[in-house]
């Protein structure tokens, strides 16, 4: 498994945005991972709190979207696939070579933690 | 009084970014060398060793080969891959069950690229992992032996989806397994319509000259 390697590269990519925002921490982030991606999405999520121990990511939330396959059948235009039957259409058998959608891997959304604010 | 309301910042950014910009530099490196190199991944067991010493044997004075190979901790498969005359370097993962492209990167000084026709980058035995880790490569092989069962490019679609060409390993033991050809066929190009796909066997020397074209480069 390497949930834990995807783990570290998420928290560099996540703590990277805060910098750019000027965020010392989040509060939750969203990952969309793709069905075509070989990343387990509860295995990412086991990994993750270990993983942000001691950086801004530490105690945030992770919430993952899994992203179905999505292919084009060259007579049913854009379908839905399903993984373990590989890149065929499921209405008709045809080859969809090309996956327009479920080979995603990445940080969609981080909600940024803000300080306390004072009373105005 | 004022609430705080959390500030939603949209990122839309590939988690392996910064994966894929090492890559890039490797295969900016190997262009610039004038190398090919091919990432080699199956399961533990499939003939990714017997395969390459194989090659290294046959194609020998012909084509001018080393090999990065990465392991969990031995040193085992660098050190069989020596005897047939060809560098071999290891690239120790630990606990890491993939190659990525910063170990790559980093063991690439040990080698004269400029000297090299093809440099084969030997996977950790593992269907998971390396297929989200692009090295740099020119090509991917993915190898499923005969013994393993023929759902396997169902099992690990991701990595047989990510294959330049798939190689049947151990075709001299298909009778003896039951290996349903045809069935595995289907299933690959279920996983990666059209790939080509070669049937060999290292020990008879059955199919080679089909993976010795695909090393040169010469098709698919
Ligand atoms: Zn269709």
């Amino acid at each position: 498994m390497h949930e834990a390697s995807i783990a570290l590269s998420l928290i560099d990519v996540a703590s990277e945005v805060l910098r750019e925002n000027g965020a010392a921490r989040a509060s939750a982030l969203t990952v969309r991972v793709g069905q075509w991606s070989s990343v387990v999405p509860e295995a990412l999520t086991a990994a993750f709190p270990t993983c942000a121990q001691g950086t801004p990511l530490e105690g945030a939330r992770l919430s993952v979207v899994t992203v179905p396959g999505v292919g084009e059948c060259p007579v049913h235009g854009r379908v839905t696939l399903d993984v373990t039957r590989g890149l065929r259409c499921p209405e008709c058998g045809a080859p969809t070579p090309t996956l327009l959608a479920g080979d995603e891997l990445e940080l969609d959304e981080i909600e940024l933690a803000e300080p306390d604010l004072e009373d105005v | 009084m004022t609430v705080a309301n959390p500030r939603i910042v949209t990122v839309r950014q590939n988690i392996l970014k910064a994966n894929d910009h090492t890559a890039a530099e490797n295969r900016a490196a190997f262009a610039a060398a004038g190398v090919r190199t091919i990432n080699l991944a199956s399961s533990p067991g499939a003939g990714k060793t017997a395969l390459l010493e194989r090659t290294l044997r046959d194609l020998a004075g012909q084509v001018s080969m080393a090999v990065a190979v990465g392991d969990l901790a031995t040193e085992n498969d660098a050190a069989r891959l020596r005897q047939h005359g060809a560098q071999a370097e290891q690239i120790v993962t630990g606990t890491i069950c993939h190659l990525d492209a910063a170990m790559v990167q980093a063991v690439l000084p040990r080698f004269d690229l400029a000297g090299l026709e093809v440099l084969f980058l030997e996977n950790v035995g593992n269907l998971v992992c390396p297929s989200s880790y692009d090295l740099g490569e020119a090509a991917r092989a993915v190898l499923i032996s005969t013994t393993e069962g023929e759902d396997k490019p169902l099992k690990y679609p991701t990595m047989f989806n990510t294959a330049d060409v798939v190689v049947i390993t151990k075709m001299d033991l298909a009778d003896a397994v039951g290996f349903d050809r045809d069935l595995c066929r289907e299933n690959i190009d279920r996983a990666r319509p059209g790939v080509p796909v070669i049937e060999l066997s290292s020990r008879s020397g059955a199919g080679l000259d089909a993976w010795f074209a695909f090393v040169r480069g010469e098709r698919a």
